[in-house]
């Protein structure tokens, strides 16, 4: 086989993958009323990047020969889905359903910053445990239960940000302090990766060569399982972080963008003029 | 005023008071900001100076070949303390010095948030300084390895006198006043900001200080532990970079350069704020994309945190991740370029008045570029395996930290002298400073870029007779001489004007932001009142209230 035989022929069509987009479809199409808007184009990208990451060959390769397309993959659906998905909700939409028990009250615990924080970066840490990971290569279902896991989880952490209804969201300053902290947690954790040398996910030093690629991938594309682990690592830490970056981005933009709130706060003096701050007069 | 209970009950008697003509001991029993960083400054000017002979020493013996002015270990010294002291001893806390002196006043602050903990940094600097240049007396001198002391050489087999122990301890206590000051700044600028001074009207100079102070807090730990481990592998016979005993001298790299990249964006921040500070006020236009260069700070600053092992191309980290490492790298020049593209706009068809401080802004541009453009160069794999730890290397980051951070703070010490020191530089001395100065950087350092793609490494005490090298090295040192005399020039405008220097007025160059609204120098307790603040150019609105920045804003 060459390498594109490869690509067209281990297209994956799960079914729990085609029904749960089909699912997501219509509940959005009910909810919203079938409306082609911008808010639906990011929903059903979101969902077209959900179904490509499940179905394509980068899930075959992922689960069986290649650490670093499962990474791409795990990047895809924690931080690129959720988000999409997150940015599609319509506003008046997600005010509602905030409203109805015990939704609101679940998200005012889960959408706390210091819980979907920990919750975002710990599904990084947890899942990539070399133990847990091999244990799930092996076992269908728990493999299912981590993919949506890692949809879920992804909403929680960037709710904070971008969630749709603007009083939960954190001021564009802590934003940022959020995601750079959590891409100072998954830096460490792609330069463990990168530099630990070849072998941490036992699963990807012998796989079982079902359909006898093998060759194609050690020898022709010289991905060893030292640099496919590399570039997992790798693409965990810089277009892992790029990605945190790009949305601090986002909210400074729009922090700049929106018009200035009036935090004027002064009681004294004559024509605005006051006294200059110090730690005694706060 | 303080409803405080105080932890200390007050004395019954008071304790004895400063009067004025206590001297010295005003000074150092100070923990007024403004005399702090006045004292930053000073002291860095001094370590400047010893810097400075360094590296006129350096010069000097590489100024033919074969030449046997200093001997091989002396010339280690040289070039190990030049780099010391230059980086943590001279650009950082001139920086941090400003800092500290503008923060409180540039938005309407009494003073820093914690005083003590701003001198305590200070004499951390001091006194970490005097630890690193006490090594000289010591029995075989100061520390040999290189500004980055890389393991194993550093380590005990190889370097068995005190130099590098000192080195590692007088950077540690250096470390921890740096880590104290960038909390103190964050603290201040959070908290202390006077009514109207939203994050969004901070003037550019203290977001990147706000900044930087992020950058400190989160890399400086790093290296503080990493000399920390030197010192335990030194003294106490530990492992961590011996690689003989089960340690990695790679991982001294990876500490090393985790924080050692993240400061080069330390040292040039600042100085970015400086340069946003001075360039509209010369070209009496409010700054162009004033958001575009506060965001983009941040961006340097994350980038920043990730793409250090570009200075370990040439370790082997593998092919894979040096490809990520520079498409990382590269991607830091888009918010450094926009940072260039919005200074130039601002100068764009503004009334510009090249009085000193502008003629330094100028140039900063100018050789920041050329830093910049043989850093995007060099952040290419293939290009920096031929020229890493070459005098290419050498030439490039001079560009950046001289051309880029030292004219900077040149351009910011004209700026702000009269508010320092209520006196103005002279202009005339300032102008034969300026030209003395770009003549003499550029002729030290442009060359070394053909010396550096010609085979020239760096570090080496002599080299042989190839042809063109001797001319070429002469051409450098004696550009070296020519910016030594800029310095003297510059010291002595300092010393002149403080004297004989023209009475300043409270707000000389007509700018805008909130430090020009106090005397010349500013008084103990900094403002009478603090102008309204309604925009982000405070003075422009109080003195033009038909047309303001923000005609929109409430006023309170």
């Amino acid at each position: 086989m060459n390498i594109w035989q490869v690509l067209s022929s281990t297209w994956n069509m799960e079914p729990w993958v085609l029904i749960s987009a089909l699912a997501l479809l219509v509940g959005y199409g009910i909810a919203t009323g079938f409306k082609l808007t911008k808010l639906s184009a990011l929903y059903i990208s979101g969902l077209l990047i959900f179904v490509l990451a499940l179905v394509s060959p980068l899930d075959f390769l992922g689960r069986t020969y290649l650490f670093s397309a499962h990474m791409m993959q795990h990047i895809l659906l924690l931080l690129v889905v959720p988000l999409l998905l997150l940015l599609g909700i319509p506003k008046a939409l997600a005010e509602k359903a905030l409203k109805i028990e015990p939704i609101g009250s679940v998200m005012r615990v889960l959408g706390n910053p210091v819980v979907a924080w920990f919750f975002g970066v710990g599904a990084m840490w947890v899942w990539h445990l070399p133990s847990l990971h091999d244990t799930v290569l092996a076992n269908d279902s728990l493999y299912i239960a981590q993919q949506i896991s890692f949809v879920l989880i992804g909403m929680i952490f960037w709710w904070p940000v971008f969630a749709p209804v603007e009083s939960r969201r954190l001021s564009p300053l802590v934003s940022t302090l959020y995601l750079s902290s959590a891409c100072l947690g998954c830096t460490i954790l792609g330069m463990l990766i990168t530099f630990a040398g070849a072998g941490l996910y036992t699963a990807y030093l012998n796989p079982v060569d079902s359909i006898g690629i093998l060759p194609l991938i050690r020898e022709e594309l010289c991905l060893t399982p030292g640099v496919d682990q590399q570039i997992g690592g790798l693409t965990m830490w810089v277009p892992g972080c790029l990605i945190y970056l790009t949305a601090s981005m986002v909210t400074i933009a729009r922090w700049y963008g929106a018009s200035e709130d009036y935090e004027l706060i002064s009681d004294s003096g004559t024509d605005g003029l006051v006294t200059a701050t110090s730690q005694e007069n706060k | 005023m303080s409803t405080r209970i105080p932890i200390v009950p007050e004395n019954v008697k008071p304790l004895p008071a400063l009067k004025e003509n206590e001297g010295m001991l005003t000074w150092v029993a100070s923990i007024d900001h403004k005399q702090i960083g006045i004292m930053y400054i000073i002291v860095s000017m001094i370590y400047f100076l010893i810097g400075g002979l360094e590296a006129l020493l350096i010069r000097t013996q590489l100024a033919q070949p074969e030449n046997a002015f200093l001997s091989p270990e002396v010339f280690n010294q040289m070039f190990t303390m030049h780099g010391t002291t230059m980086i943590f001893f001279v650009v950082m806390p001139l920086l941090i010095g400003m800092g500290v002196y503008l923060v409180p006043l540039m938005i309407g602050a009494r003073d820093m948030a914690f005083p003590r903990l701003n001198a305590l940094s200070f004499w951390l600097v001091v006194f970490g300084g005097i630890l690193l240049y006490y090594s000289f007396f010591t029995q075989s001198g100061a520390s040999e390895v290189g500004w980055f002391a890389y393991a194993p050489l550093s380590e005990k087999p190889f370097s068995l006198n005190k130099g590098p122990t000192y080195w590692a301890l007088g950077l540690l206590a250096t470390g921890i006043g740096s880590i104290a000051s960038g909390l103190n700044n964050i603290v201040t600028i959070l908290t202390l900001r006077t009514a109207g001074m939203t994050m969004r009207r901070l003037p550019l100079f203290v977001w990147m200080i706000l900044v930087t102070s992020f950058l400190i807090i989160f890399v400086f730990p790093i290296i503080a532990s990493a000399f920390s481990m030197m010192l335990l592998d030194r003294l106490l016979g530990a492992t961590f970079f011996t690689p003989a005993h089960g340690g990695s001298a790679i991982l001294w790299q990876h500490f090393f350069w985790g924080f050692g990249h993240p400061e080069v964006y330390i040292l040039v921040l600042p100085a970015f704020g400086i340069i946003s500070e001075v360039i509209p006020v010369f070209s009496r236009k409010p700054i162009y994309g004033y958001e575009f260069i506060a965001g983009s700070t941040v961006a340097i600053g994350l980038l920043s945190l990730g793409v250090w092992a570009h200075h370990m191309f040439a370790v082997g980290l593998g092919n894979v991740a040096n490809v990520y490492f520079a498409l990382a790298s590269m991607l830091i020049a888009i918010p450094t370029g926009i940072k260039i593209l919005n200074w130039i706009a601002t100068m764009w068809g503004g009334k510009i008045w090249f009085a000193t401080p502008m003629l330094f802004a100028t140039a900063f541009i100018i050789e920041f570029v050329i830093g910049g453009l043989t850093g995007v160069a060099i952040a290419s794999v293939p290009i920096d395996w031929v020229v890493t730890d070459s005098y290419f290397i050498v030439a490039h980051f001079h560009y950046v930290l001289f051309g880029g951070s030292i004219f900077a703070i040149f351009a910011g010490v004209y700026y702000w002298f009269p508010k320092f020191s209520g006196r103005m530089l002279s202009e005339t001395i300032g102008k034969w400073h300026f030209w003395l100065t770009v003549v003499g950087f550029n002729m030290t350092f442009f060359i070394q870029h053909f010396l550096g793609v010609m085979g020239m490494p760096r570090r080496v005490y002599t080299y042989h007779d190839f042809p063109y090298w001797g001319s070429m090295n002469m051409i450098s040192t004696i550009g070296a001489f020519v910016l030594a005399i800029s310095v003297i020039i510059f010291m002595w405008n300092v010393r002149y004007s403080l004297k004989h220097g023209k009475k300043a007025p409270d707000n000389p160059w007509n700018a805008w932001t909130l430090e020009w609204a106090t005397t010349s120098p500013p008084a103990v307790h900094n403002f009478d009142l603090v102008p309204p603040v309604r925009g982000r150019r405070p003075l422009w609105d109080l003195a033009h209230p038909d047309n303001p920045d923000e005609p929109n804003a409430k006023i309170v």
